[in-house]
């Protein structure tokens, strides 16, 4: 077989040389933005994170690994950070695979105007943030909509209002039946659900058309045999539904985790990490440092790796536990 | 005005005010560009200028200076940028990429980061050679510009904190003169309290606004020298307990309570009836409240006298640029005595010289109570790293107006975000202006 193979292989060279500049041509542009504007990028951050460099440049001396050492041991504001971007997180991104997964299914169904609501709950989704973010910073106004409905059902509006509150939800619920609890159970604050809220019904429309997409690769015909086989609509949402759309799962999860870690813009637009700093995500303490806080570049590329390491850990963890279609 | 939005809590009012000025710059723009070009003379010197204009209005009067400052100078042409929104983010990226322009603003509170960053060029040759010397300015103002004996900068004029009243709702209570001190403060609020039923002040729980508080509760965040912190003291806390107190009692809201983007905001729309602002208010309430009936009087005294911050920023040379005469040259225009007196007289805000004072007074006498706080003001101005503990002190009171903590608690944790923030003995630190 060697002997055999070799001759032709050499026979082929000159060809092969070719397809192999060739090929590096074709992938050249790819290789040039690639490399230059996100693997250079990312690789002079993890340089500069191992530098004290305040933002105006001036000030560049190299410092090891001090700044992830601050970080880690004396940064109050990251503990802070590293808690609301982990509550926000957890509530935000299983609602929003729930609710996407429930919307896909309904929009999926032999409905009239099943166009008007496909686009419907996807409008939030392509609208600017930014606008977004600004109709709801009035929706949640003290005399805005949402009060305005709570108190035309006769039901309690928080004070501060909702993006002024810094109370946690858990404390409010623990102080309603008469319990005081220490600041650690407090939870996040009610300014940071009711970003999370705004969060998951902009992103769930994303989610619904991912979800869509995996609803029709279903083929029709599982759902006849299971028809057949005498299976309830519910049971075979759950039993063959779920299980064919776990890799569509999965990389609705990932997204999401991703997008929850370094939410920035509704923050930026809408409570600017406050009150009380209940509403500081990762991403703007890494801003608020960089600009804001005199500890400079270094200090918040320092931060954005740990976010990165962070993500990335929580990926390889999630893959895990959701990823595991071929085992089935 | 950029300080009024320092306050981050208030960052997205500058971000909805920004987008209307942001257009009607635009719209101004085209217009005021092709004048200043015309008026220029063959072959000008260029000098890039930038700030971040309050208003439309202060937009426009500054380019009516710079029309002036043309006709005067045919061999300058100073190509003007309004920047509507973070502008101190801009200014550190542009100044690191050597991009920054010739001539900029600098806000009080940052000064002391950016003098240690030596970017700005010092301008006491430029002032000796022209005749100008400090105290040619208020004292508590050109001081925050200062360092290690030299000026980097010279005041393009100043806003004072004073306190808006509703003259109509304060004789309907039948409240005779504005309250002068704390008591008398109390005293008045109550009664409006009780006319109403509504709390009368509309404040923010901001270290800008407490800031004046704790100085007239003679209660310091550093002490004289800068060298440490002392803000957890019996006089802090008398303030915090008295400005913390009003809330708690009914007398005061904030304006997220009342829901207003600010507390001008609130007071143009008749929510409340006393607003502690500076006179960057008056411009907003002529455009969204024409008709409203208000009088401006000093801050009320507390027990160590009278108090109020003065919120300033300077014009200053980029150390960086090719063109520093010429941007001396207009720098010394937009500072000096004739270029001042047009920009107080067209732009409403204070002038930072007091030989202006007169002028001044004249022409708007019912602003006297900004300039007579002037005379007492503290700059806005905590030292290296200012900038990051004002906003840890703001999440500090807004954790205590969300009920959480003690007064005692929030000067505690303030004594260890300054210890931790400020870096102590970087003065220009906060002086009354005597």
């Amino acid at each position: 077989m060697a002997s055999l193979a070799a001759p032709r292989r050499r026979g082929r060279n000159p060809l092969a040389a070719e397809d192999f500049f060739a090929g590096w041509v074709f992938i050249l542009p790819a290789l040039i933005i690639i490399g230059g504007f996100i693997l250079l990028p990312i690789l002079i951050a993890a340089w500069t994170s191992l530098h004290n460099r305040n933002t105006i440049g001036n000030v560049n001396e190299f410092v090891g690994l001090d700044n992830y050492r601050h970080i880690f041991t004396a940064n109050e504001d990251f503990r802070i950070a590293l808690r609301n971007t982990a509550w926000f997180s957890a509530v935000v991104v299983p609602t929003q695979t729930a609710v996407g997964l429930i919307l896909a299914t309904l929009a999926n169904r032999k409905i009239r105007g099943k166009t008007f609501f496909r686009t419907a709950f996807y409008f939030p989704s392509i609208s600017s943030s930014v606008v977004i973010s600004m109709i709801f910073l009035w929706l949640y106004q003290s005399n805005g909509l949402i009060n305005f409905l709570l108190q035309k059902l006769g039901l309690p509006t928080p004070r501060p209002p909702w993006l002024a509150n810094a109370r946690g939800v858990f404390g409010l619920a623990f102080d309603a039946v008469g319990i005081g609890v220490p600041t650690w159970l407090e939870g996040p604050s009610v300014a940071l659900v009711s970003i999370m809220m705004l969060n998951v019904w902009t992103t769930a429309g994303t989610m619904m058309v991912v979800f869509l997409a995996g609803l029709q690769d279903i083929p029709g015909d599982v759902y006849e045999a299971a028809a057949l086989d005498g299976a309830t609509r519910r049971r075979s949402f759950f039993d063959i539904t779920v299980p064919l759309l776990r890799p569509v799962i999965l990389f609705v999860v990932t997204l999401g985790l991703i997008g929850t870690f370094q939410v920035f813009d509704q923050i930026y637009v809408m409570s600017a990490g406050g009150p009380a700093k209940t509403t500081t995500t990762l991403v703007f303490l890494i801003y608020t440092e960089a600009f804001k806080s005199g500890r400079g570049l270094g200090y918040a590329s320092a931060l954005a790796i740990v976010l990165f390491a962070i993500i990335f850990v929580l990926f390889l963890i999630q893959r895990r536990f959701v990823g595991r279609t071929e085992e089935r | 005005m950029q300080r009024r939005f320092l306050n981050r809590g208030l960052s997205r009012r500058g971000l909805i005010k920004g987008a209307a000025t942001g257009a009607a710059v635009a719209a101004l723009a085209p217009a005021g560009l092709g004048r200043l070009t015309a008026a220029a003379a063959q072959e000008p010197t260029t000098v890039r200028l930038v700030s971040p204009p309050s208003s439309p209005a202060e937009t426009a009067a500054l380019e009516a200076l710079l029309e002036e400052f043309a006709a005067a100078n045919p061999n300058i042409r100073v190509d003007y940028q309004a920047i509507t929104s973070e502008y101190n983010t801009k200014l550190q990226t542009d100044l690191a990429a050597g991009s920054a322009a010739d001539v900029f603003t600098v806000d009080s509170l940052v000064m002391p980061d950016l003098i240690a960053a030596e970017v700005m060029t010092p301008l006491d040759d430029y002032m000796a050679q022209a005749g100008f010397t400090a105290a040619d300015y208020f004292p508590g103002l050109i001081s925050a510009f200062q360092a290690g004996g030299r000026t980097y900068g010279l005041p393009k004029d100043f806003s004072t904190l004073a306190m808006f009243y509703d003259p109509q709702a304060f004789e309907a209570a039948g409240i005779a003169a504005p309250p002068a001190t704390w008591d008398e403060l109390r005293t008045a609020a109550q009664t409006l309290l009780d006319a109403t039923g509504q709390p009368p002040i509309v404040y923010a729980p901001s270290l800008a606004r407490y800031i004046a508080f704790l100085y007239a509760g003679g209660g310091r965040i550093l002490s004289e020298d800068g060298s440490q912190v002392t803000i957890n003291s019996p006089e802090a806390k008398t303030a915090l307990d008295y400005f913390y107190g009003l809330y708690t009692d009914g007398l005061a809201a904030t304006f997220t309570d009342v829901g207003a983007v600010w507390p001008g905001a609130a007071f143009a729309t008749d929510t409340g009836s006393i607003v502690f602002e500076g006179n960057w208010l008056l411009p907003f309430l002529a455009e969204n409240a024409p008709d409203k009936q208000f009088r401006v009087a000093e801050m009320p005294a507390g027990p160590a006298g009278k108090a109020t911050m003065a919120f300033t920023v300077c014009y200053a040379i980029n150390e960086a640029s090719a063109v520093r005469d010429a941007a001396w040259t207009l720098v010394s225009y937009l500072t000096g005595p004739e270029g001042m007196a047009i920009w107080s007289d067209t732009s409403g805000l204070l002038p930072s010289r007091p030989a202006l004072t007169q002028a001044y007074v004249d022409k708007y006498p019912d602003r006297s109570a900004f300039l007579a706080g002037g005379e007492y003001a503290r700059p806005w101005q905590l030292g290296q790293g200012g900038e990051k503990f004002n906003l840890d002190a703001d999440a500090e009171l807004q954790a205590l107006f969300s009920g959480q903590g003690s007064t005692e608690e929030t000067l505690a944790r303030l004594e260890e975000k300054a210890n931790e923030d400020i870096r102590l003995g970087t003065a220009p630190v906060a002086t009354p202006a005597t």
